[in-house]
């Protein structure tokens, strides 16, 4: 009987045990260990944080779903990995009680989310710091009472400055914080209170609209449409002013210092701001067999788990070089130890990095959005079971090959409601086996906003609950 | 910074129009479960 543990109970994670407890769960030991004990919808809390949807409606408790699907859930904190062959364990931490907690394991898989990196940042964030996240599910709660707050401060007719975006030059998420951006906006107008507010996309992105991914380029009556142009339609026609190319350095109270490509230094007021910060791997300790740290033979400096892709390689060849973002997720040394989600190491960056005068890397980091967590989860989480059947893996997908769809609401209302519907294939582009200068599928990449978007989201969040509680037919619905 | 670029009249009448988004969300819909569906078998 084979022993498999999961860290996490994300998208990635809880996709993966899903797969794993169908497949082997009955047969095998799977165990999920995890320091929240519900799954928490992450697109859904951008209208927790603009006071649309209650905090309750985007969780679930995990346990009753495991016990169905013959999985083992461990609520537990993990924190030291010991993978040297012979003697394989995970150490955690059981919450509410500290006892220690030993999980050995023939494959690991580490999926556990990011750590949300507000030291990156001085001043940023919502605990010891000036700025608001939607991050997790209790910043988003502690943003929504910052916001609703805020709006009783314009309702007694105070002008104020909103600013929304990246709070770290090599930020990731861009989505979401657009996302955010305009589910102010339309509460703003609905509330009759936008002529209150001056509110500022403030962004890492080398161009409005890139999302980190090099932008969406799509066909349109037989011309190019990129994404850059399409958001700025969007901002102006909601009168949102944007400054990218700018990577924010520190945050006092009401005031955000950055620098920019050209390497000027400025400084940007607010009264309300919700910045995504830095993503980084969690701080595992990867021990060896005699005690050492071998931490270097597994994680990235930035704590991400070194998987089979080619590392290393500059952007432009990395841009020409598709084969290098990994397909099967698995450690090169540690083959049995394999990562899902954000948790893995990208090859690089997707969008073009800019390195300004005083030395300063602006960067957006690659995405790892729920639909490609999700796909990740289920290619690992095959693979395992192919290992342990048969001894080989035979699934695999790069981000090169990925599709992604992202749905941006714009306001809830399924009346007068708006999305912005995003398509893209591949993820990250292939220039190779799509011969245009975007190295995108032109055909199936999609951009495109109205009302049916608004109806995609609400769809889609019942849907991809009803998938994650394991409910009938949860295989069916894609990740 | 701002350019002049925003949706025409008759976009944003498309964008709300209830039959016709209808249409895009069977359309949407469909695109989106055919490519996302392909990945289940690699």
């Amino acid at each position: 009987m084979a022993k498999i543990v999961v860290i996490g109970a994300g998208f990635a994670g809880h996709t993966t045990a899903l797969y794993l407890g169908s497949k082997l769960g009955r047969q095998h030991e799977v165990t999920v260990i995890s320091n929240r004990d519900v799954f928490g919808y992450v697109p859904s809390w951008v209208w927790v944080g603009v006071g649309h949807m209650k905090p309750e409606k985007t969780i679930f408790k995990l346990k009753p779903i495991y016990d169905r699907k013959h999985i083992k859930f461990v609520h537990a904190a993990a924190k030291e990995i010991h993978p040297d062959a012979g003697d394989q364990y995970v150490l955690g931490e059981e919450v509410g009680t500290g006892k220690e907690v030993r999980l050995d394991y023939d494959y690991l898989v580490i999926a556990p989310g990011p750590l949300l990196n507000f030291a990156g940042t001085p001043g940023l964030g919502p605990e010891g710091g000036f700025t608001h996240s939607i991050c997790s599910l209790p910043h988003a709660v502690k943003t929504r009472d910052a916001y609703l707050a805020l709006c009783e401060r314009m309702k007694k007719g105070e002008k104020v400055k909103i600013v929304i975006g990246t709070g770290h030059p090599a930020a990731t998420c861009q989505g979401a914080a657009f996302e955010y951006i305009v589910n102010v906006h339309k509460d703003l107008v609905k509330k009759g209170l936008r002529d209150k507010a001056d509110i500022l996309w403030l962004s890492n992105e080398p161009a409005v609209g890139d999302f980190g991914v090099n932008g969406v380029q799509i066909k349109r009556n037989g011309h190019v449409m990129r994404s850059d142009e399409f958001i700025r339609s969007v901002f102006n026609d909601h009168g949102i002013r944007y400054q990218v190319q700018t990577g924010v350095t520190k945050v006092e109270e009401g005031k955000i210092h950055w620098q920019n490509y050209e390497g000027e230094e400025g400084t940007t007021d607010f009264d309300f701001s919700m910045l995504i910060p830095q993503f980084k791997g969690q701080p595992f300790k990867y021990i060896g067999r005699d005690g050492s740290d071998i931490s270097s033979k597994l994680v990235n400096p930035a704590g991400f788990v070194l998987v089979d892709g080619k590392y290393g390689l500059p952007y432009p060849d990395l841009a020409q070089t598709p084969e290098a973002w990994p397909a099967h997720y698995n450690n090169p040394t540690y083959p049995n130890v394999f990562a899902a989600g954000i948790g893995f190491a990208p090859p690089g960056p997707i969008s073009k990095p800019f390195t300004n005068k005083n030395n300063l890397l602006i960067a957006p980091a690659p995405p790892r959005t729920g639909m490609v967590s999700g796909v990740i989860g289920r290619v690992v989480a095959m693979n395992i079971a192919d290992l342990i059947e048969t001894g080989k893996m035979t699934h695999s997908e790069r981000m090169t090959e990925m599709v992604a769809a992202c749905i941006a609401s714009m306001g809830d209302n399924l009346w007068d409601g708006n999305a912005v519907t995003i398509v893209m294939r591949p993820v990250v582009p292939d220039r190779k086996k799509y011969q245009n200068e975007y190295g995108r599928d032109l055909f199936v990449s999609h951009l495109e906003m109205g009302l049916s978007g608004a109806w995609m989201k609400f769809m889609l969040h019942y849907t991809f609950i009803w998938k994650f509680k394991g409910l009938f037919g949860w295989k069916l619905i894609p990740e | 910074m701002n350019t002049q670029e925003e949706f025409s009249k008759s976009e944003k009448f498309w964008m709300n129009n209830k039959l016709y988004q209808l249409w895009r969300f069977i359309v949407l819909n469909i695109k989106i479960y055919t490519v996302a569906v392909q990945s289940k078998w690699k």
